[in-house]
């Protein structure tokens, strides 16, 4: 019954790696917001990457997705969840900008 | 103390006092019965506790019948006023209690009858067929039905107490903020919708869970009768939409209460947003309405042309492209809200791509029928129908689904009749096909058939006249939800499609018939096999009704249709030891939270905020205890289940 | 146990491990809904967060050093969150207790915070009555408040079953789900403050 997702349950590695991997990625956030090394639109990937790649840490080493046995239900049902968020939010940004295709200019 | 509850809250117009008046003498009968024959004990301990999955489906089918009438009861009123109210004439109703009508007609009819149903028969129906003895969380599964519940009743008490929303059943912004809503309708809206959308995000989980993890050994995914996989793809789209509309309410709720300022029209709000994103939640909504009804074809056919099913591999790939599918279509609300022609255009064609999954299905079930040898029992009828009605309905979506058409057509009847007829021909003529089809199963004796033909043939052509004048009335420049109208041209068609709307009242009049009958012969009719239609799949193995472990082994499959082949090849079955069953305790916990959550949704209503506090505390001390509960489950004694077998051979 | 015999004669999984499978993997398609339900605010936010009717922004109002005390406590807390969850499989009550009751109170340092934040805003007259931006801030940050006090009070309420009986498997599986959940809120987090504190003035 030692499959991998009960090994993963048991040890306190996981926690430790996971808390590690997270403050580094986060001071390096905090560097960049602080100190600007980068301004405009790459400052925002730049945060952005490290912000998901702060978020898939935690997934992986907190809570485990895709480290049980098959099927890989927690992975699938993740996955489909990510893709959702991402037509809501990016569906919702690009709609929402769009609605101003048809107004006739405005002076402010 | 009262918030702004006050007397004048009681006070209606003469219509809302006589449907308050006859609400009253129904309950009033339905307690005085209980009490005379001494019920109350029975109707706690054998229903109103039950974490039974096939009592709560009964349950789920009971209460949404009720909320079909009143539903039923709002059309013919609305019906009514259109076919009066023209030129000179106001018709009977004032515009803004013809407002609540309309409003409370869809919420009750979209939320209350179409997902009851459906919710009622898969909670009856899935566990049996993949082989399991509940769903995966029996007591969330009773808490889920007294949420619905609840939210259901603010329908209710908001014809005795206040009034209800005048926005439509969308309840867009601006109008139904606080600036321009600011009386009780739109939150007795928000509370209904919320509490019975936290139930029907538990049931969503619930499923999900008991299909993932509870099939019986051998049950492949590839093996799941296709009603499971339209389970399936609609707990899917509850788990993944339903917190949109959670939020967006949400946010509805603080904007009235709190004065946020996030669906307001100053303050830099946008009453858009809402449109968008409440349309996000109510694309997949629709398919939740009418994946499970596909579902019950899928079941229906077969049996009845006793064929196995043609084409499940592509049946399950039509299942699971509709399933993503509906959650890129949802701009198709709102073409005309003014985004550009590139946002429209993508969501036009994703719209008319989604019609091409739906075909395959209709397809496959026509040539299911193809060299069959057809029963022309009621289920088949009905499905029959939805052909009919299901099709011209989905043609209609296909043609709005152009924005430039549907610049010509948004918001007319044109729309009205479309959604009526899919939403009619699938949801409802689906849920009427699974009732007369499992009806034997569920109580032990078969319906009437003679009178279920007649019900259908006044429903079919009750709704096709009721609802056709309405195409041709959108074409004509008829915008929805109008209680007076200027073009005497448009009379007459209002007038047939009055007309038809008394024709379905009759089929409805019809099934009520059937049914007493139904139960007056329920000796000669009775189901002894537990198979009186030589069916395919696992539910059909057990006795009518089933024991309430439903199944003393659990089965083992090899194959699709598993009941169908063990029939066929005559498994003899070896005589086993019966075992202690594990079975989950019925619990009062769900019912009083439920109570509770429905007290919560009232006080908030009525700005009762110490109310709201006491039962939020309520509920989650309820929880607690719950939590803090020793023994969920018993044992049912070997010796108990052997005789409810044994009692089960001729 | 002989009922884990006939079990096994029928082919049943044991039923505890069964049960734990069970809540444990609904518990996480619970947390998928809380997950859309936090993209819709987010969705809001991205839409209007622009949107400050000629008041302050995020890069006005937002202190970068304070938030990022906040993240520290609440990573903290999901890290520690994580070892009790651990213990818990090892059976160690002691142990599981205390890193527990530390997840809690690193919880409450951070609400205290949180709290702190939002009177100093609405005292600046920023309250979220005063643009539809302050309004999703406050909705999408208050939310993931309120999420958080529930797992402070679950703290208490899964605790007190395990300091009087030990570890059993009916408050191992809680305990699990409970783990997730502040791991959960901390993921959450990640994205409030990615978005909402650093990139707020996008």
């Amino acid at each position: 019954m030692l499959d991998r997702h009960h090994g993963w349950n048991v040890s306190y590695k996981p926690a430790i790696l996971g808390f590690i991997f997270s403050l580094i990625l986060i001071a390096a956030m905090y560097r960049f917001a602080i100190h600007h090394h980068l301004s405009g639109v790459a400052f925002s990937w730049a945060i952005f990457g490290l912000g998901t790649t702060t978020a898939l840490v935690q997934l992986v080493f907190f809570l485990h997705v895709g480290m049980e046995s098959k099927p890989h239900w927690n992975v699938i049902t993740f996955a489909f969840t990510v893709l959702v968020i991402a037509i809501v939010i990016g569906g919702s940004i690009w709609i929402m900008n769009n609605l101003d295709y048809n107004l006739m200019p405005m002076s402010h | 103390m009262f918030g702004r509850l006050t007397i004048e809250a009681f006070q209606h117009d003469m219509i809302e006092y006589m449907a308050d008046v006859s609400m009253l003498l129904g309950a009033v009968l339905v307690i005085g019965l209980l009490t005379y024959l001494k019920r109350w004990k029975w109707l706690w301990t054998e229903w109103l506790t039950t974490v039974d999955h096939k009592k709560i489906g009964i349950m789920y089918i009971i209460f949404s019948t009720l909320m079909l009438l009143k539903g039923l009861v709002d059309a013919a009123m609305m019906r009514a006023q259109q076919m009066m109210a023209v030129g000179q004439s106001m018709g009977y109703l004032e515009p803004d209690h013809y407002q609540q009508i309309f409003t409370a007609h869809g919420v009750t009819m979209i939320f209350f009858v179409g997902m009851g149903y459906m919710f009622g028969i898969i909670n009856y129906m899935l566990p049996l067929q993949i082989g399991a003895r509940d769903v995966a969380f029996p007591y969330l599964n009773n808490l889920s039905f007294w949420l619905f519940v609840s939210g259901g009743l603010f329908i209710i008490t908001s014809l005795v107490i206040g009034e209800y929303a005048g926005t439509g059943w969308s309840c867009y912004p601006p109008l139904s903020g606080i600036k321009y809503n600011p009386g009780v309708g739109v939150d007795y809206w928000l509370w209904s919708v919320q509490i019975s959308g936290a139930g029907t995000m538990l049931s969503g989980i619930n499923f999900l869970v008991t299909i993932l993890k509870m099939r019986c050994p051998g049950m492949t995914l590839m093996k799941m009768p296709v009603f499971v996989w339209s389970v399936l793809a609609t707990v899917i789209l509850v788990i993944f939409a339903f917190p949109i509309l959670t939020a967006t309410a949400a946010m509805l709720t603080t904007d009235r209460l709190l004065d946020t300022k996030i669906f307001t029209e100053d303050f830099g709000g946008s009453p858009m947003m809402y449109i968008n994103l409440f349309w996000a939640w109510g694309h997949p909504e629709v398919y939740i309405l009418i994946l499970p009804a596909f579902g019950i074809f899928s079941e229906v056919v077969p049996v009845f042309s006793q064929k196995r099913l043609f084409g499940y591999t592509s049946m399950v790939w039509a299942i699971l492209a509709i399933t993503f599918l509906a959650f890129v279509v949802w701009l198709h609300h709102f073409f005309t809200m003014g985004a550009g022609a590139n946002v429209n255009a993508f969501f036009g064609i994703m719209t008319m791509i989604i019609a091409l999954p739906t075909g395959v299905k209709v397809f496959n079930w026509l040539f299911t029928m193809f060299r069959g040898k057809i029963k022309f029992t009621t289920p088949m009828y009905w499905f029959l129908g939805f052909v009919v009605t299901f099709t011209l309905g989905g043609m209609a979506g296909v043609l709005m689904a152009i924005p430039g058409a549907d610049f010509q057509v948004h918001n007319s009847l044109f729309l009205i009749a479309h959604f009526h007829f899919v939403i009619i021909g699938g949801v409802v003529f689906g849920f009427f096909a699974g009732y007369s089809y499992w009806f034997p199963k569920i109580f032990g004796f078969t319906l009437n058939e003679k009178l279920g033909k007649y019900a259908f043939w006044f429903w079919l052509i009750g709704f096709l006249m009721a609802f056709t004048p309405l195409y041709l009335l959108g074409f004509m420049g008829a915008t929805r939800r109008l209680d007076h109208y200027n073009v005497p041209g448009w009379q007459p068609l209002f007038i047939v499609a009055g007309i038809g709307a008394a024709l379905v009242l009759v089929g409805v009049g019809f099934q009520m018939l059937q049914l007493l009958v139904s139960i007056k012969d329920r000796k000669q009719n009775a189901d002894l096999t537990g198979d009186p239609w030589n069916g395919r799949n696992l539910e059909w193995s057990t006795s009518s009704p089933p024991p309430f472990y439903n199944f003393a082994f659990t089965p083992h499959v090899h194959s699709r249709d598993p009941f169908w082949v063990a029939k066929k090849g005559k498994q003899i079955e070896e005589k086993r030891a019966y075992h202690p069953l594990h079975m989950p305790k019925n619990t009062g916990t769900g019912f009083y939270i439920g109570a509770l959550s429905f007290v919560f949704g009232f006080a908030l209503v009525w700005y009762m905020f110490w109310l709201a506090l006491l039962s939020a505390v309520g509920m989650v001390a309820f929880s607690l205890a719950r939590l803090f509960e020793k023994e969920h489950e018993y044992y049912v004694p070997a010796a108990e289940v052997a005789k409810i077998e044994m009692g089960r051979s001729e | 146990m002989k009922l884990a015999k006939i079990n096994a004669q029928e082919g049943y999984p044991d039923t505890h491990h069964d049960l734990h499978s069970k809540t444990v993997f609904g518990f996480w398609v619970y947390l998928v809904t809380d997950f859309v339900l936090f993209g819709t605010f987010f969705a809001t936010f991205a839409v209007l967060h622009n949107n400050t009717y000629g008041g302050p922004g995020a890069a006005q109002l937002f202190k970068l050093p304070f938030a990022l005390v906040q993240t520290l406590l609440l990573l903290t807390a999901a890290f520690v969150s994580g070892l009790g969850g651990a213990a818990a499989h090892r059976k160690h009550k002691g142990a599981t207790i205390a890193f527990f009751a530390l997840t809690m109170v690193l919880g409450i340092v951070f609400m205290g915070m949180e709290l702190n934040e939002f009177s100093r805003l609405i005292k600046a007259g920023h309250g979220w009555e005063k643009s539809a931006f302050l309004s999703i801030f406050f909705t999408l940050v208050g939310t993931h408040g309120i999420h958080v006090l529930f797992a402070i009070l679950w703290v208490i309420a899964l605790l007190i079953p395990v300091i009087k009986e030990g570890i059993t498997a009916e408050s191992l599986r809680r305990l699990t789900c409970l783990r997730m959940f502040w791991q959960f809120l901390n993921i959450i987090w990640v994205f409030i403050f990615t978005f909402v504190y650093f990139m707020g003035d996008y």
